[in-house]
């Protein structure tokens, strides 16, 4: 019967139950996070002094701050100014930001790496700044960013994970309960662990895919 | 074939970096349909004159008139408008490197200046053609010749329609095989009436196709007259000493 343990229904619905809530969490806040990544890494680069700086400190307190601190200030902090937010959309902010954060890193990169030459000719064209960075440098600065921007979704994908913490009760949440009521730790942690790797090697294969897709000659990837 | 009115002027054009005067107080007016040649040595300020005529690099002192014009307010909208007239080419090309040829061309004319997909579409294919590249209009820049690709960002800066063409060593970057397939282009864009101002080492072409050559040095304007006369019969020592290096570098790469 110890096998069949994890084929029950209520075990099974509970799992999935807990993996739906860890997509809703992954999905916006792999999205919010490149959004916010691409944002912030082009103020990085583009922007005045003042609102450089204030994109760099973002970075600062937002990569340096531990993520569960970050889910604590925002789900049990908050409320002491009045703030409710209900334990899931806590969840999405905290790690969106936290994922910006990164992304904007790598995003920063890649925009470096766009030869000068050719903001020199695009602003000779007559292009705006705003213009050259979404029709020029953006472009060619995402296609770079790519790999890297893929490994922080990897880790958005496990770090999605501490959201339980806050009371939002996601696929790893779901596990911590069927373990202690069960007292089966080990199975039912490498059954979680098993789940993860799944979501992780799909998100791998989606994001290699998408590097395909979007290859061009002279952006030669390797291996 | 040239009239004589000053399409560009520019007037006590400075430029300093800390405390090295890399521009000093250059003065130039070209009319319509000439093609001037700056020489000089390398650092001597010909990059910087040419990027502080469309403002890639803000000039500290100097006016500046197109038409009769004067660019005043040299921001925002305005010099988005002057700079589409001023075409740029580079000694590196700058393609942008994830567009095809076509699209290289095409962008400015759709995202500056407002063309419809067809419009730029057919714009573009006509000026690739016009620089040979109709069978490469697909290639992407890492899939082309540096002739080819400086071919293509002509196309490119032609495409804009503009009044007058800097050519910031347009030939410096090719191997010696490819250096002619571009001077023919520039050659027939001469002999089109285009206004151009270019610097280049291939004296023996600046002198079969200038009307002027002006010789810079250590960011001022030394020299300005015919070929003939700068190349032979140089006013100042260090023009002709100049000159008589480059010419026995270069002279007889001209074709």
């Amino acid at each position: 019967m110890r096998e069949l343990f994890f084929f029950q229904p209520d075990i099974v619905s509970a799992l999935a139950s807990g993996l739906w809530v860890s997509v809703q969490l992954i999905i916006p806040s792999a999205l919010l996070g490149i959004i916010i990544g691409v944002t912030v890494g082009a103020l990085r680069v583009y922007g005045n002094p003042l609102v450089k700086t204030i994109a760099n400190g973002y970075v600062l307190v937002f990569r340096g701050f531990p993520l569960v601190v970050q889910l604590f200030i925002w789900y049990f902090g908050l409320p002491y100014i009045g703030i409710y937010l209900p334990a899931f959309v806590a969840a999405v902010i905290g790690f969106s930001l936290c994922s910006g954060a990164y992304q904007s890193e790598y995003v920063r990169g890649a925009f470096l790496s766009v030869k000068t030459g050719q903001t020199l000719a695009a602003r000779a064209l007559g292009f705006s700044q705003i213009k050259m960075i979404l029709f020029v440098t953006l472009p060619q600065a995402f296609r770079r960013a790519l790999p890297g921007c893929g490994n922080e979704i990897i880790y958005l994908i496990k770090y999605s994970s501490l959201a339980y913490m806050i009371t939002c009760i996601e696929l790893t949440g779901e596990g911590k309960i069927i373990a202690s009521d069960s007292f089966r730790y080990t199975e039912t942690f490498m059954v979680i662990g098993a789940i993860y790797l799944v979501l992780t090697s799909l998100a791998a294969w989606l994001l290699r895919r998408l590097e395909d897709r979007l290859h061009l000659p002279g952006f030669e990837q390797y291996g | 074939m040239a009239d004589t009115t000053p399409i560009l002027r520019i007037e006590h054009m400075t430029k300093r970096y800390g405390a090295k005067e890399v521009l000093k107080d250059a003065s130039l007016s070209i009319n319509r349909g000439e093609l001037k040649v700056l020489i000089g040595p390398s650092g001597g300020g010909k990059s910087t004159l040419l990027q502080c005529i469309n403002f890639l690099i803000k000039p500290d002192r100097g006016r500046i008139w197109l038409d009769g014009e004067e660019i005043v307010r040299a921001k925002g909208k305005a010099l988005y408008d002057y700079r589409q007239k001023v075409g740029m080419i580079f000694q590196d090309f700058n393609l942008f490197d994830h567009l095809t040829a076509l699209h290289n061309v095409e962008i400015g004319l759709l995202r500056v200046k407002g063309l419809s997909r067809n419009e730029a579409r057919n714009r573009a294919v006509l000026e690739l053609d016009r620089v040979g590249l109709t069978e490469y209009m697909h290639q992407y820049p890492a899939e082309l010749s540096g002739g080819q690709k400086q071919r293509v960002s002509i196309a490119r800066a032609l495409a804009m329609d503009p009044e007058i063409m800097l050519l910031d060593e347009p030939t410096s970057a090719l191997d010696p095989e490819l250096i002619s397939e571009v001077l023919d282009v520039i050659r027939t864009l001469r002999s089109n009436g285009m206004t151009m101002i270019m610097s280049t080492h291939h004296i023996g072409f600046a002198s079969e196709v200038a009307d002027e050559l002006v010789f810079l040095e250590d960011g001022s304007i030394v020299e300005v007259g015919p070929p003939e006369k700068v190349l032979y019969r140089a006013d100042y020592a260090r023009t002709r000493e100049f000159c008589s290096k480059i010419t026995e570098l270069y002279g007889n790469s001209s074709s």
